[in-house]
């Protein structure tokens, strides 16, 4: 068995008003579309995705809390109804995924090993959050490619940002020994938000993209300078200011993901793709592809 | 007035998943001889505010005639699921949604199969409501509602209930301290994490008991930021808003750790 390893990572946004625009026969609401720059900017990374054939796809989730360790969906085949507790009205899914549990195993052994607390759900009756939902249909809406599911360990808002996201650098680390033991082609999802200030109030129909705008100007620059850095590959800047942006633009890659995946990759200074960006009910949100193949970095198919 | 009595849960569901485990167990029992004095009371209805239940736009309410369901806890999934069954009084939620904008609070009304009901409103209706006695109406925590806005809405929603005559107890589901063990530990040696909190604790468990509105309101905000209460004790405070800052006596059935946070059983007598 040749080594495993990560072929690329996505920032890849789970605002649920992707996934109601799109009308797919999984959702039980209808909408008139809506936000489709960035559900065009999906579209180009699904094709991407296609490209590299991975094994499997890891997410992490911040809409999967957890208080004691870092949990994996550790059940073969979960399947039910996702709704949105926030977002009732958009989002009630029924999924059905398969879950690659021998690595999911594998992530818990090597986070146990680096001193992380972590844990295997495996309860089949679990409802796996819309956030890990939204990413995955997005990203590959044909469901057929096995996932690994990470929790968001909640230890940046109960420890400090900084040790918080100190402890999913770990949770990086651990994932790419996994996956290079593994022998698998994976792809890591990092489903966050950038911005994350947000109207209160929805307008009626939620769809009506006359409304849509970002929530505020200073939110909005902060974004483009987050992304100017990324898309130049200066991610080990991006990383010196991420807890100032986390704290001024209330940014949802407090909640790890987007640290998770940085340092499963090893924080390569490699220029990201974006394929698109979009406020969702005011949040600012990019799509984002780093393609370790076309880097050289990973072998290809 | 309208509501027959109140009391404060732990949302938590450990006592109900493991009440064989001691500290939890304690808890549990705390939790049924509530459900004793609730009984006692004769409530038609249980008004139920649970922590655990976020909301970010708008102020929820459940408005599902049944809500039936298992759920799976996000964190202690292993302990089993959490299986629901329980009624809603349509008329009273109804009610309260339009009553909110009083003070400014736009509410909607959820009426959708499979809403992912929280683990503290499971656990509050398992322990009080087992023999699906009463109807519900359930409130959500709304993150950006602060205790002023939670006391009114706790205040709204008992104005409704009197002016149906609706015999109705108060539920406030949540914890106290909310510093936690964030790694295994022996949960037969469960205890609360931080020795201030524990004190914290017992001091504001007191001031409840003696019953001195003042000094226990004066208390909160330290309490809240200092043993890192669950949801700055917004629970208490929609209980207090229902009550109307008045109650002629509460008395505390149980108190302990959920994994070193802080939990209690308290039952108020309007
Ligand atoms: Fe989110």
């Amino acid at each position: 068995m040749s080594q495993g390893e990560i072929v690329a990572g996505f920032l890849a946004p789970h605002p649920p008003h992707l996934v109601y625009g799109e009308n797919p026969p999984q959702n039980e609401p209808r909408s008139q579309g809506g936000w489709e720059p960035l559900r065009w900017a999906y579209e180009r990374a699904r094709r991407s995705l296609d490209e590299l054939k991975p094994d499997v796809l890891l997410v992490h989730s911040p809409h999967w809390i957890t208080q004691q360790g870092h949990h994996f969906l550790g059940v073969p085949h979960l399947r039910g109804k996702s709704v949105d507790p926030i977002f009732p009205n958009l989002f009630r899914y029924t999924f059905e995924l398969d879950v690659d549990v021998e690595l999911a195993e594998a992530c818990a052994a090597e986070g146990a090993a680096l001193g992380l607390t972590t844990k295997l759900m495996r309860n089949p009756h679990f409802r796996v959050d819309y956030g890990t939902i939204t990413t995955l249909h997005m990203m590959r809406p044909q469901w057929d490619i096995p996932v690994v599911g990470l929790s968001a360990n909640n230890s940046p808002y109960y420890l400090t940002t900084e040790e918080g996201l100190e402890e999913m650098d770990v949770l990086g680390q651990a994932t790419r020994r996994a996956i290079e033991a593994s022998g698998k082609r994976a792809v890591l999802l990092a489903s966050n938000t950038l911005c994350h200030y947000h109207f209160s109030k929805e307008p009626e129909p939620p769809e009506d993209m006359s409304k849509e705008h970002p929530e505020n100007m200073a939110g909005y620059l902060w974004d483009m300078r987050i992304i100017e850095l990324l898309r130049a590959g200066r991610v080990r800047e991006t990383f010196d200011i991420l807890p100032q942006f986390i704290e001024e633009a209330f940014a949802e890659v407090k909640s790890g993901a987007f640290t998770w995946m940085f340092a499963a990759m090893g924080y390569p200074e490699l220029a990201g793709e974006l394929h698109g960006y979009g406020t969702v009910i005011g949040t600012g949100n990019a799509v984002m592809e780093w393609n370790l193949v076309k880097a050289g970095l990973a072998r290809a198919a | 007035m309208s509501i027959v009595c109140a009391c404060l849960l732990p949302g938590s569901p450990l006592p109900y998943v493991r009440r064989d485990n001691p500290p939890w167990g304690a808890l549990a029992t705390a939790m049924e001889q509530a459900g004793e004095i609730v009984a006692a009371c004769e409530p038609e209805t249980l008004i139920v505010y649970s922590t655990q239940w976020f909301a970010v736009l708008d102020q929820l309410w459940l408005t599902r005639p049944r809500m039936q369901g298992l759920h799976v806890d996000e964190n202690w999934h292993e302990y089993g699921e959490l299986p629901f069954d329980f009624a809603i009084d349509l008329e009273l939620a109804e009610a309260v949604i339009p009553a909110t904008q009083a003070v400014e609070v736009r509410s909607k009304g959820v009426d959708y199969d499979g809403f992912p009901v929280d683990t503290g409103t499971i656990v509050a209706n398992a322990f009080l409501n087992s023999a699906d006695r009463y109807r519900l109406v359930v409130a959500s925590n709304n993150l950006y509602h602060d205790w002023s806005t939670t006391h009114a809405l706790g205040r709204i929603a008992a104005a409704e209930a009197d002016r149906r005559a609706r015999r109705v107890a108060v539920v406030g589901v949540g914890g106290l301290s909310g510093a936690f063990f964030r790694g295994a530990i022996d949960i037969a040696e469960d205890r609360i994490v931080r020795a201030e909190d524990d004190a914290w604790n017992r001091r504001v468990l007191d001031l409840i008991v003696a019953g001195d509105g003042g000094k226990l309101l004066e208390a909160v905000p330290a309490y809240a930021a200092e043993a890192r209460v669950d949801m700055g004790f917004k629970h208490l405070a929609f209980i207090l808003g229902a009550l109307g800052d008045r109650y002629a006596g509460a008395e505390v059935h149980g108190y302990g750790p959920l994994y070193g946070a802080g939990g209690a059983v308290v039952t108020f007598r309007p």
